[in-house]
């Protein structure tokens, strides 16, 4: 499949901080999910996409095209909507819509009926003449979904797009972005820290930790895989772990005396009991469940070498 | 709005040419200013003096009109240069009022809700950016200053026959660079003010501080000092130098005004300095993302 964004030793640097640290990876899914804590570089990833930061090093291609030689080209491909506040409060929503598309290059004509339409896809359509300082907050964040989208770009990055949303509102917006994935025109990238938003619509997600890839997984292939895993919490080790690992499984262990074990089809749990028993090992609670993106986020944060291998999706 | 319109599509119509793509801005930010009507009510009246102007030169080659006022006036007496550098003064303060009034707004309306950001993340350079803005100022100065003076010389060439436009053909040099150097100054300075205070009552401020205020502080270092050099500071004092000359004014005019303190290459030294400072200024704070040094 061809990349979305391709990352080649991507490093940005801001004053004397580097922010962007040598990224590297081939991001190709219809919904890319970027995550991370804040201050991971999300935003700055985005800004330098659109040639607002200029890489220190490395590069960026947006489908094949070089950020560093393209930009002009690639903005009008892409459709972006920023996280904080961006608006002209003194224009009414429809005329400040139909402004960024003449400015995206749309002839009058064509910019006023994109307008229109961009108001009611977004669901605006009845306070499209109501000057957007005027605006709620929710009302904010779709009037700059509907300036991303009113240019019909190939790609739209979507910094932060529920943000202080109500939970209605952001249903809505989670569910506008997953009817303009479902058209299959347009790839999308979102950057949050919600990992819900991002489980929710993404079929892959870019997880950075001060400025580095921590992961980059694909989310369909793990829901294909459809690998069902069992939650342990154990008293102590005890050579349990090394046990089960003999016995074929896939295991990994976290703090608390987390056991997270992928079960073969030939394997029962009550081979597990058998081997508690034989180590002297309580087994204090099981659970049956799927492996979530908050694992995955949360291994990739530990910064082991097992986050590198989710990127492989060898677990 | 029909249902079938209301789902995601990709545009893949016609688009308008890259290269003339700023006019977008400037026609949105000159249709923005005549939104307020006393806005538009203040260029009607802006035109007033032109229209003053355009009436005394017919006058005084009416002869039925002087005779029915009981009046005898010589055209090339009254009309000449000294009289266009007078009409102009009034222009460029009209101008300077309308900079001051409609720039601040323009320019702060984009920075006050951070939506610069949309404009630089499609196809629209910083510089296509600020040539859009510059271009409306531009326009709708020039519509009050070296156009109707160039008007008024092409009326006056015309009544006055006897190839006074052709002995007076510098005439429009003068006009037109003296009003267009006026112009460039105060965009570029309210511009670059308004974008460093990001508020639009402060930018205005600041351009009468600096056209008012900065004068008086340059006088005391010239009294201070015992120099000349403090009227460097004075943009409106720089700018009459230039017009001086421009127009080939008569030496009472340059002595009686006391405009002789300072050369002219160091007017023209001082505007170029403070287009640069505004320029840089311009450059540093119009960016989509500000960057915090550390």
């Amino acid at each position: 499949m061809s990349s979305v964004v391709a990352l080649e030793n991507l490093v940005v640097r801001l004053g004397n901080r580097t922010i962007l640290d040598s990224l590297n990876g081939s991001l190709t899914g219809l919904c890319i999910g970027l995550l991370g804590p804040n201050g991971s570089g999300k935003s700055t990833l985005l800004n330098t996409l659109l040639g607002f930061y200029p890489p220190f090093g490395g590069t960026a291609r947006i489908f094949g095209n070089d950020i560093r030689a393209n930009i002009g080209r690639l903005r009008s491909m892409i459709g972006y909507m920023p996280e904080s506040d961006a608006f002209i409060a003194e224009m009414t929503g429809i005329k400040f819509v139909r402004y960024m598309a003449e400015v995206s290059g749309l002839p009058a004509r064509e910019a006023m009926e994109r307008a229109h339409e961009a108001f009611f896809y977004v669901g605006l359509g009845e306070v499209r003449y109501r000057k957007v300082g005027t605006y709620s907050l929710g009302m904010k964040q779709l009037v700059k979904l509907a300036q991303a989208l009113v240019h019909g770009p190939r790609l739209l990055l979507l910094d932060e797009p529920t943000n202080g949303l109500d939970p209605e509102a952001r249903q809505r917006m989670l569910q506008l972005v997953h009817e303009i994935r479902d058209t299959r025109k347009v790839h999308i990238v979102i950057s949050t820290h919600l990992l819900r938003d991002i489980e929710d619509c993404c079929d892959q997600v870019l997880i950075l930790k001060n400025g580095r890839v921590a992961a980059l997984c694909d989310l369909e292939e793990e829901r294909k895989a459809n690998r069902k895993f069992l939650e342990l919490e154990i008293n102590h080790g005890n050579g349990f772990v090394e046990a089960i690992g003999r016995l074929g499984c896939e295991c990994a262990s976290f703090a608390g005396g987390r056991l997270k074990i992928v079960l073969p089809e030939n394997i029962a749990v009550r081979q597990l009991y058998q081997l508690a028993a034989e180590h002297t090992v309580q087994i204090r609670r099981m659970n049956y469940r799927r492996d979530s993106l908050e694992d995955i986020f949360l291994k990739a944060m530990e910064d082991k070498p097992e986050a590198r291998e989710i990127a492989s999706g060898s677990l | 709005m029909a249902v079938y319109k209301r789902s995601y599509k990709v545009y893949d119509g016609p688009l308008t040419p890259t290269g003339s793509r700023f006019l977008v801005l400037s026609r949105y930010s000159a249709a923005s200013l005549f939104e307020s009507r006393y806005f538009t009510v203040f260029t009607v009246l802006c035109l007033v003096p032109a229209l003053i102007g355009a009436a005394t030169i017919y006058f005084v080659h009416s002869a039925t009109t002087q005779l029915l006022l009981g009046m005898r006036l010589s055209s090339t007496d009254l009309i000449n240069n000294v009289w266009f550098w007078g009409f102009l003064q009034s222009q460029v303060w009209l101008a300077f009022v309308m900079t001051v009034w409609a720039v601040p707004g323009m320019m702060t309306r984009d920075l006050a809700n951070h939506a610069l950001q949309l404009y630089l993340s499609r196809p629209l350079s910083r510089p296509e950016y600020l040539l859009g803005k510059v271009s409306a100022v531009v326009l709708l100065l020039s519509a009050i200053t070296w156009i109707p003076g160039l008007l008024l010389f092409g009326l006056q060439a015309q009544l006055e026959g006897h190839g006074w436009g052709s002995e007076h053909l510098w005439l429009i040099g003068a006009i037109f660079i003296g009003c267009l150097l006026w112009v460039t100054v105060i965009a570029l300075m309210a511009m670059a003010l308004s974008v460093w205070v990001k508020w639009r009552i402060a930018a205005s401020g600041l351009m009468f501080a600096v056209f008012f205020v900065l004068p008086g502080l340059g006088e005391a270092a010239n009294a201070i000092l015992h120099t000349q050099w403090g009227r460097l500071l004075s943009v409106p004092y720089v700018m009459t130098l230039i017009w001086t000359h421009l127009f080939r004014l008569p030496d009472r005019f340059i002595h009686g005004f006391n405009y002789a303190g300072v050369p002219l290459w160091s007017a023209w030294a001082s505007v170029l300095s403070v287009c640069l400072i505004c320029i840089m200024l311009l450059n540093q704070r119009l960016r989509a993302r500000e960057v915090e040094r550390g």
